[in-house]
């Protein structure tokens, strides 16, 4: 079964310190909920039973970003929202991943007017994307594996992410 | 019909005369009037007539149409006392000072809408007490339900300091030529030179 039985007995596994940090951090993912809009009601969903993002270890959501590392944008962002995402975005500690969920969060949508910001990723780092208007809960749990694709590459000697 | 028009035909000769015209639609009744001459109307509609509630104010603008002057402020009044009904009253008011005297002192509902009529058409309310930007950031320079802002605004929208990774850090990026829009048509020269004209500032 499993772990176990690559171990043969003698309670011995080889590995790298990379690969068991990343197999760690990609199987305990913290998510940071920033729903601004409709978006929300599916990250919820995801979130909660039927769908149940905890299968995949995730399932700790956290309110405040001090204690998250994996951002999700869902939502709608104005220029009024902005620069508190910034905030909640520079306050999660590193290693810290972002997903944008969801046209309005990705490319601003239908909504081509003077307060949207047309795409977070003009003024913040986002590792995937999720498309749909609402994505499927589905497609939210894709997000997370990709995210989780992203994690397990990071080489935490790399400097990056402040390891 | 003496109960079509009540709050107007109970008003004064004096202030029936500020009245430039009535309309009735489906029930509904509109007055109209000029800018200064709301406040004694709105006095006597308060005082007189026990119009207790001021549901809304707020704004149209009808630049490009051929009307008596480019504003009309709208205030939606209605009575909750045993006569219980409701109408609006338009003030025409011209854009070459789009400065009206605030009706706070009659009611107080009067604070919030005075202040999102003036967030989003420059509107100036003269003694309301708190005319601060409601739904705009503090900061935004200009008025966006006027009909000459361009819908995608005059580049408020890139201002911001870009967060990027630096090494093992988050810097923040001064706002650089980013794309506006990833969505609708974004490389056509037509969208390009759109975006270029509604970013210039202007006056
Ligand atoms: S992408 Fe669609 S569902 Fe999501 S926030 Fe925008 S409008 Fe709402």
């Amino acid at each position: 079964m499993g772990l176990e039985s690559l171990m043969g007995g003698e309670g011995f596994l080889t590995t790298t310190v990379n690969a068991i940090v990343n197999w760690g951090r990609k199987n305990a993912l913290w998510p940071m909920p920033f729903g601004t809009a409709c978006c929300a009601i599916e990250m919820m969903a995801t979130f909660s039973g039927r769908y149940d993002i905890s299968r995949f270890g995730a399932e700790v959501v956290r309110f405040s970003p001090r204690q998250a590392d994996l951002l999700i944008v869902s939502g709608r962002i104005c220029i009024k929202m902005m620069p508190v995402l910034q905030k909640i975005y520079r306050q999660m500690p590193e290693p810290k991943w972002v997903i944008s969920m969801g046209a309005c969060a990705s490319c601003g949508g239908v909504f081509d007017t003077y307060t949207m910001i047309q795409g977070v990723d003009q003024f913040m780092p986002v590792d995937v994307y999720v498309p749909g208007c609402p994505p499927r809960p589905e497609s939210l749990l894709d997000a997370l594996f990709e995210i989780q694709k992203v994690v397990g590459e990071e080489r935490i000697d790399s400097g990056k992410h402040g390891s | 019909m003496s109960e079509q028009y009540p709050a107007h035909a109970a008003l004064p000769p004096s202030l029936q005369d500020l009245i430039l015209d009535t309309t009735e639609h489906r029930g509904q009744t509109q007055l109209s009037c000029k800018a200064p001459n709301h406040r004694s109307l709105l006095e006597n509609f308060r005082h007189e007539q026990g119009y207790d509630f001021l549901v809304d104010v707020t704004a149209i603008d009808y630049l490009g149409k051929d009307t008596l002057e480019r504003f009309e402020v709208v205030y939606v009044l209605r009575r909750l006392g045993a006569r219980r009904d409701q109408f609006r009253l338009h003030v025409w008011l011209g854009e070459s000072d789009p400065t009206l005297s605030s009706v706070v002192d009659l009611w107080n509902s009067a604070r919030w809408g005075e202040r999102e009529t003036h967030d989003m058409f420059g509107i100036v309310f003269e003694g309301n007490p708190d005319l601060r930007r409601l739904l705009m950031p503090e900061d935004f320079p200009a008025f966006p339900l006027l009909k000459d802002y361009p819908l995608t605004g005059r580049g408020e929208r890139r201002q911001f300091p870009r967060v990027v990774p630096r090494g093992d850090q988050m810097v923040e990026e001064e706002p650089t030529d980013y794309p506006t829009s990833i969505g609708r048509g974004m490389h056509t020269p037509e969208y390009i030179e759109e975006v270029e004209r509604d970013s210039k500032p202007r006056k």
